[in-house]
């Protein structure tokens, strides 16, 4: 009889623990996404710290409000609209 | 409803009733095939039997697609194609909906439509004469050309591939021309970097350019007729022995299956392709590539989407229905009117200089703070919307500005933020049901974009419509829950310091009347730090 109730237990705990790895997977599939959703943003910024940041920091106030028009206007999608 | 009738000769096919839903076909034990749908003999759609049908007592039936239902309306002679072997499988005059004359199915211009794989409603080829062609192959040879000159080694990719080789020409059922190339760099944040870079050069080369996603972009090219079409090209990488391109392919592959380039034939001029192309067709499109499928659907497997979707994907969150329903109804019921909402922040801010609308829509906010002597910068993704604004702005000599921007384009924001933070003290940001559309990505950008140009100097004020945690509730706008969202604030140091509730019709609401809830939230955000 407690060879029955230790494999019951046994069983119970076996299933506890299945469920539980179930639960933590899908939170890993979450995370390794974030993770992932890190590549693309850190390129954004790196593109804006070349094109943007380290012109604007060596050049006086009228090439700033230039930098930052031709950086806009290649990010932008087409200004089509304006013609059109 | 027309009579069932049935069908002469049907090798597969039993019989076909048509109606306003769609059409009843009895198939027994057939197995499943890709069958063609004509209307006067031209090519409208296809379906598989199987796949593309749901039961319906012992029959299948196949619905309107809902891109189709607006033209249903008349009479046409419809024909049922086998696509692989041509053969009839159905044909008879029938007459849908409630119009009279025969049913086009066309632009406002008379260009004759039809729907490609993903069912949407294009200019097919089938339809276009060769002196149409002719421009997208220049444009062909001219985006090959320039995405050379800025580096990297296009090649066909795709449908426009798997004609060239297949045929020889353009597929009939197809609409767009696709290009791909396979960058030097082995990792997913240095072939993203790179792809911005390419956007950058091809706007500088005067290219008008859509970007999709962080590895595919659209280039825009003007046919002979003005008419506007897009060549999509999408970016790849090779990483340890897979080859992973966008949209759909992720596969084992070595780079000397792709290079050095050979050369394709599409239409009687010649393109670069991969070079053993038909090892890229068999891992975009299976083995069985070479059977012509006119409604193919792509069964990229689980682990390659996820790697896609979360290195490359999640920029136009919530664009697209938008797009849809921009397009269905291009004016939409907007009233011409300031919104309440702008007034309301008007009144509470006399001497604002500056205001920013994120998703000014139509601009009619803009517009009415220009008219008050506040300097106003409408901003949204659709310029389209604002372009009578925009226009009107110019000829009344109002100090509004209009701009595209991408809520969930990281540098689209930071430049946005950065131009608009210079502008003349104090500022206000306003954003009316912005929040609620976009995702929680889109939303920091918000905040982020929101805090540039307000801190020191203004304020940002929000209206949303939100929800408690564990609430139901059914509205066009999807709601969002509260307490996350002031979290979200509060972890970019924003606060809100005072709040409204309004109802529906955003009417203000008394302080007993605030149970169970408002249904619409007015918030004003100030920055810690």
């Amino acid at each position: 009889m407690g060879g029955h109730m230790g494999r019951l237990n046994d069983l119970k705990k076996g299933y506890h623990s299945v469920v539980g790895l179930r639960g933590r997977l899908a939170d890993l599939e979450e995370e390794i996404q974030e993770c992932r959703q890190v590549n693309l943003r850190l390129a954004e910024l790196c593109d804006v710290m070349m094109e943007l940041l380290l012109p604007v920091a060596e050049r006086d106030e009228a090439e700033v409000a230039a930098i930052l028009a031709r950086y806009r206007t290649d990010v932008s999608e087409p200004l089509r609209w304006r013609s059109g | 409803m027309s009579e069932r009738q049935t069908v002469a000769g049907g090798r597969e096919v039993g019989s076909v009733a048509v109606s306003d839903e769609g059409l009843l076909v009895r198939c027994p034990g057939a197995r499943d095939f890709a069958v063609d749908v004509l209307f006067d003999g031209r090519r409208i759609a296809s379906f598989w039997l199987r796949r593309d049908t749901v039961a319906r007592g012992g029959d299948v039936l196949y619905r309107w697609p809902a891109p189709l239902q607006r033209f249903l309306h008349g009479t046409t002679e419809l024909s049922l194609v086998d696509h692989v072997s041509g053969t009839d499988l159905y044909r008879a005059e029938v007459t849908l909906g409630t119009g009279a004359g025969r049913i086009r199915v066309q632009d406002r211009q008379g260009n004759p439509l039809g729907l490609d794989k993903s069912n949407r409603l294009s200019r097919l080829f089938t339809s276009r004469s060769a002196e149409h062609l002719e421009p997208l192959l220049d444009a062909i040879g001219t985006v090959v050309a320039a995405l050379e000159e800025a580096g990297v080694r296009p090649f066909l990719a795709y449908g426009t591939l798997l004609g060239a080789v297949r045929q020889g020409g353009f597929i009939g059922h197809d609409s767009d021309a696709d290009l791909g190339y396979v960058s030097e760099c082995d990792h997913p944040f240095d072939a993203s970097w790179e792809s911005l870079r390419l956007q950058r050069r091809l706007t500088r080369m005067g290219f008008e350019v859509s970007r999709y996603s962080g590895l595919a972009f659209k280039v825009v090219i003007r046919e002979s007729d003005g008419s506007p079409r897009g060549l999509d090209v999408f970016g790849g990488f090779l990483r340890e022995g897979t080859l992973y391109l966008m949209g759909e392919v992720g596969r084992r592959f070595e780079r000397a299956w792709l290079e050095p380039r050979s050369e394709v034939t599409l239409a009687g001029r010649t393109f670069p392709a991969p070079r053993e192309p038909e090892r890229l067709l068999e891992a975009m499109y299976g083995p069985g590539w070479r059977v012509p499928d006119p409604a193919y659907k792509f069964q990229t497997p689980r682990w390659v989407q996820r790697r896609l979707s979360g290195w490359f994907r999640g920029t136009r969150v919530g664009l697209d229905a938008r797009w849809q329903r921009l397009h269905v109804s291009p004016t939409e019921s907007t009233p011409e009117e300031p919104s309440d909402f702008v007034r309301w922040v008007l009144e509470r801010e006399p001497g604002v200089r500056s205001a920013v609308d994120v998703g000014c829509g139509t601009g009619r906010d803009a517009l009415f703070l220009a008219r008050r002597g506040v300097s106003a910068h409408g901003l949204d993704y659709f310029p389209r919307a604002f372009r009578a604004a925009d226009r009107r702005a110019t000829r009344k000599n109002l100090d509004a500005t209009f701009a595209w921007m991408n809520l969930t384009e990281l540098r689209s924001v930071l430049v946005t933020g950065a131009t608009l933070s210079r502008a003349p003290g104090p500022r206000v940001v306003l954003a009316r049901h912005v929040v609620e559309a976009t995702d929680r990505n889109g939303r920091e950008n918000l905040f982020r974009l929101a805090k540039m140009v307000t801190r020191g100097s203004g304020r940002f004020y929000l209206q949303l419509r939100g929800t408690r945690r564990g609430a139901t509730g059914s509205s066009d706008i999807p709601r969002l829950d509260l307490d996350r969202l002031r979290a979200q604030l509060a972890a970019r140091g924003g606060r809100v310091v005072e709040e409204l509730g309004l109802d529906s019709q955003e009417h203000r609401l008394a302080g007993q009347e605030l149970r169970p809830s408002p249904r619409i939230h007015r918030w004003v955000v100030t920055w810690d730090d």
